[in-house]
């Protein structure tokens, strides 16, 4: 979801459920405990691990974020991939 | 036996100490034997919004330093013959007492005793280390705001680690209608996302305030919201099923709310 697109539906949304919302995500980061460097070393590793296989991933630009879900929260990784020619 | 039970939030001024007088007194009002202990050390408050600060002769640190027996330190309610305060030391720092030392004094009190209510200071520190060292239970005080239900569940998390059992809440300074018109997390949500069960729910209430300036406990005021979930608080402490205040009079919706959270 966009920026614009948040911002939008914020404005929908009550201030109850904005501070719900809110509360949910930093409890996500609260709860995990991990800190920049773990962070950063789990990402160096899955970049190893990644380019193991995917040989098209971009080391270094794996994205790693917390989100709180409708029934368990997650820790979601993108990991772009670049383009060969065949593939267009 | 006695039950020693440490009411504490993380944030402060959500309504800890005011909820430690207020329930040490509606325990008392039922006929328990209660002490309430200060335990905000530096920060002496409990024995004002009691209104006994004019008879403290002896403090926490001087029992606990031996320059005073626990009878000589312990102050009688104005009112509840059953009612007593051990007051804080108000020019000593936090580090005066240990968690050992807060164990062996709620260990003095064990046989006298029905309850022991011991008031935290904010934060997560030593001071608050020492007010759960002697805890069996404890109760987390929040309001329905984002900075204080974070602390909250930071506590939540210590408390579990400290092996204390599940901590219960106190939702604090409800305002019916702005839950009703979305603009205050109601109970229900506070509750799911701390995740530990409420014993209790107190209204914001303009009466604490004119109790508290008077040093009297809002229990006796009878036309009091607060006095009511107070007493409730106390009720489901001794065990009983009460259903979560029904408001009726108020405002419908907080009713129909309650009503939800009762049935279930
Ligand atoms: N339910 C309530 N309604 C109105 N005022 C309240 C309520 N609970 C607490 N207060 C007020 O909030 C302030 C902070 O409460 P206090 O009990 O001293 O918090 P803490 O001990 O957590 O710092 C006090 O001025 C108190 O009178
Ligand atoms: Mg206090």
């Amino acid at each position: 979801m966009g920026f614009f697109d948040n911002l939008f539906r914020r404005e929908r949304q009550t201030s109850a459920q904005i501070a719900k919302e809110r509360l949910l995500t930093v409890l996500v980061h609260d709860r995990v405990k991990l800190t920049p460097e773990m962070m950063a070393q789990m990402k160096t590793e899955l970049s190893e691990v990644i380019a193991r296989y995917v040989p098209e991933a971009e080391p270094g630009e794996i994205e790693v974020t917390l989100l709180h879900g409708e029934s368990s929260d997650y820790l979601k990784a993108d990991i772009p991939l670049r383009r060969s020619k065949i593939s267009h | 036996m006695v039950r020693v039970i440490t009411i504490t939030s993380g944030k402060g001024g959500v309504g800890k100490t005011t909820t430690t007088a207020n329930l040490g007194t509606a325990l008392a009002l039922r006929g328990a034997r209660v002490t309430v202990i200060d335990a905000d050390i530096g920060l002496r408050n409990l024995d004002v919004v009691m209104g006994l600060e004019n008879r403290i002769v002896y403090d926490l640190v001087d029992v606990v330093e031996g320059r005073a027996r626990l009878r000589q330190a312990l102050i009688k309610d104005k009112r509840l013959p059953d009612l007593y305060l051990l007051p804080a030391a108000q020019t000593r720092d936090k580090d005066s007492v240990g968690p050992e030392d807060m164990i062996a004094l709620v260990n003095q009190m064990r046989t006298d005793f029905d309850y022991v209510l011991i008031d935290s200071p904010a934060g997560i520190e030593g001071g608050f280390r020492n007010s759960i060292a002697g805890a069996d239970e404890i109760l987390i005080v929040t309001t329905p705001e984002v900075s204080a239900v974070r602390d909250a569940d930071r506590v939540v998390g210590l408390v579990e680690a400290a092996e204390k059992g599940p901590p219960r809440l106190i939702i604090n300074r409800l305002k019916p209608q702005m839950v009703s018109r979305g603009e205050m997390l109601s109970m229900e949500e506070v509750v799911e996302i701390l995740a530990i069960s409420p014993i209790g729910v107190v209204p914001e209430d303009e009466a604490i305030l004119t109790s508290t300036n008077r040093g009297e406990s809002v229990v006796f005021n009878q036309q009091s919201r607060a006095r009511q979930a107070f007493s409730n608080i106390a009720r489901r402490l001794g065990g009983e099923e009460v259903p979560f205040m029904d408001l009726t009079e108020q405002t419908g919706v907080f009713n129909r709310l309650f009503g939800m959270f009762g049935k279930r």
